[in-house]
């Protein structure tokens, strides 16, 4: 399938990809705030929830939806980043319930803040202070996706000052802040 | 957040009753970890009125042993034996999910004759997962015998895999660009005469079992879910296909051969435990089916491709996600590479995880015995839900 959505309910940058490749045949960058938006206009096409997870970048904590359908082929990934000074992204549990698992094993492993998530206690990690064990070291942070479109999602590139974490890629360009 | 539409379609006046008016005089019970109706190491919260739930809260991650982490420090290759550990039911898949996302993102080709054989193993382990639900299930329900004739078949399942992988529990057969062995005469010949067995043995299972009034009666209108509950929590599997979805991975997102062989996917509508018994059973000859023709028409040639990844082989720097179809529905690995030699990520989506999370909602209002049924029939694998 891979078809944008035309009557996507919040902005964000649709790009298509290649099912037979990586598996994703639409991805959509949003800013935190058009998440449960974003997800109602899921549930209302009839998606399913598949996923819920986060990945530690140089720009920050991407926080990756994964949604499928029963009919129709092809996977949707919603990808919205939150800066690491303030890991705040709101909770889609109003929509889809399942997430509700899925947000507090993201929060275990990456210290991502889920507001709303009726549960705030630990999933899979002990009941006490553990540092979430998924985050990377300053020098190991990947800017993998170089290709994506940071400004859509609210948050700022990477500062060119930064030295690049693999020294094969560029630094990523300053631009002007986008908040 | 409650969602509580499960009490008008289950259970009987008393359940419909109970809601109306419950007495305050309630009572926290904690059902495992070591309870054995929670197979394994889940623990359940539950508020009791009376025989009646209130509420249910599952506790996880006492078998929890961080395999994502452990995939950012093992190289693409080290990671392989981990897969035989997420769900010691269904290994196969596991194995499946994880190399054929790495194929994806690396570009590896897999030959003709691997992909008979990955199908081959998967079934088989397909079958063997299911016989162990069916067996524990009935266990659940008070019936003794069943897991004896289930394991009496399962062993010759096992010592069949044994030959081709050298292990008869946490499988690591699969290997980037193919498998680590071909199979023997001594497999095929062995596979043949237990497909010829187990094929006289469902009909047996289907007298003595299925058709037994007093499992419809611990089985039939317990736990329903509907397609819209399945949707919110991400349900697959045999648990999707009891609600009447005809929603199999194998084709949806069709991988390896699977396109290749004539098999149905069972569906019932029910929606109910017996809907999800009724499917796994029809399963089980859904697969003998296709090992069969998989039999038949597997050509000769390397079970591993020439031109496989060594050890320190790196895929480059990407993403991929690859979804397989479990015993207990959609197996999903998701992979991201910054071009060295150890994954950047590896998230791994367990069916058993979603399955569960909709047993707070679907356990409202039900009686504690009714409870015990429905978390049998969503066939749970605690180290998978943990991981």
């Amino acid at each position: 399938m891979s078809a944008i959505f035309d009557d996507f309910p919040v902005p964000g940058k649709q790009v298509p990809g290649d099912f037979a490749k990586t598996g994703q045949s639409l991805s959509i960058f949003l800013a935190p705030a058009g998440i449960v938006a974003a997800a109602r206009y899921m549930k209302d096409r009839q998606y399913f929830i598949e996923d819920v997870t986060g990945l530690d970048l140089a720009e920050g904590f991407c926080a990756l939806y994964h949604f499928a359908h029963f009919e129709k082929p092809g996977r949707v990934t919603l990808r919205v980043l939150a800066s690491r000074e303030n890991p705040a992204i709101p909770s889609i549990t109003g929509v889809y319930q399942g997430a509700e698992w899925h947000e507090r094993e993201t929060r275990d492993f990456f210290g991502i803040i889920f507001e709303g998530n009726p549960n705030d206690g630990p999933l899979l990690l002990a009941d006490e202070d553990v540092a979430p064990p998924l985050l990377k070291d300053d020098a190991k942070r990947a800017v993998l996706q170089k290709a994506w479109p940071y400004e859509a999602m609210g948050v700022n590139p990477v500062p060119a000052a930064k030295p690049a974490p693999a020294a094969a890629k560029p630094a990523t360009p300053a631009t002007e802040v986008t908040k | 957040m409650s969602h509580c539409a499960a009490t008008e379609l289950t259970g009987d006046t008393y359940t419909r009753r109970f809601d109306k008016g419950p007495t305050g005089d309630t009572l926290i019970v904690n059902m495992g970890p070591q309870h054995p109706s929670t197979h394994g190491v889940l623990r359940v919260i539950i508020e009791l009125d009376g025989e009646y739930i209130l509420r249910a809260e599952p506790v996880l991650g006492y078998v929890h042993r961080m395999h994502e982490k452990m995939g950012e420090v093992k190289s693409f290759t080290q990671y392989l034996p981990n897969m035989g550990r997420v769900d010691y039911l269904h290994a196969m898949a596991w194995n499946w999910a994880y190399v054929g996302a790495v194929e994806k993102l690396g570009g590896v080709e897999v030959p003709e004759r691997a992909e008979y054989l990955r199908v081959i193993a998967t079934e088989l382990g397909r079958i063997s997962s299911h016989l162990v639900w069916w067996g524990a299930y009935l266990l659940d329900l008070g019936a003794f015998t069943p897991i004896m004739y289930a394991f009496d078949d399962r062993e010759i399942i096992l010592d069949l895999l044994q030959i081709i992988t050298g292990s008869r529990l946490t499988y690591c057969y699969f290997r980037f660009g193919g498998v680590i062995a071909d199979v023997t005469p001594a497999f095929v010949s062995g596979l043949t005469e237990f497909l010829a067995r187990f094929k006289s043995r469902l009909p047996m299972y289907k007298d003595l079992v299925t058709d037994n009034a007093i499992l419809r009666k611990r089985c039939e209108e317990i736990g329903v879910i509907d397609v819209d509950m399945a949707r919110r929590y991400g349900a697959t599997g045999p648990v999707l296909r009891g609600s009447g979805v005809a929603y199999d991975t194998r084709r949806a997102e069709p991988y390896g051969i699977y396109d290749r062989f004539d098999f149905e996917i069972p569906v019932f509508p029910e929606g109910d435990a017996m809907a999800r018994y009724m499917v796994r059973m029809r399963e089980m000859e859904e697969s003998v089916k296709i090992i069969e023709q998989a039999l038949a028409q597997m050509p000769g040639g390397e079970h591993l491709s020439a031109k496989a990844p060594k050890p320190a082989w790196k895929p480059g720097v990407g993403e991929a996600y690859f979804a397989v179809e479990g015993a207990r529905g959609k197996i999903g690995v998701y992979v991201v590479s910054d071009g060295t030699k150890n994954p950047y990520r590896v998230k791994l989506r367990a069916p058993s995880y979603c399955n569960l999370s909709l047993f707070p909602e679907l356990a409202q209002g039900v009686i504690l015995a009714d409870a015990v049924s429905i978390m049998g029939s969503l066939d749970l694998v605690i180290p998978e839900i943990d991981r």
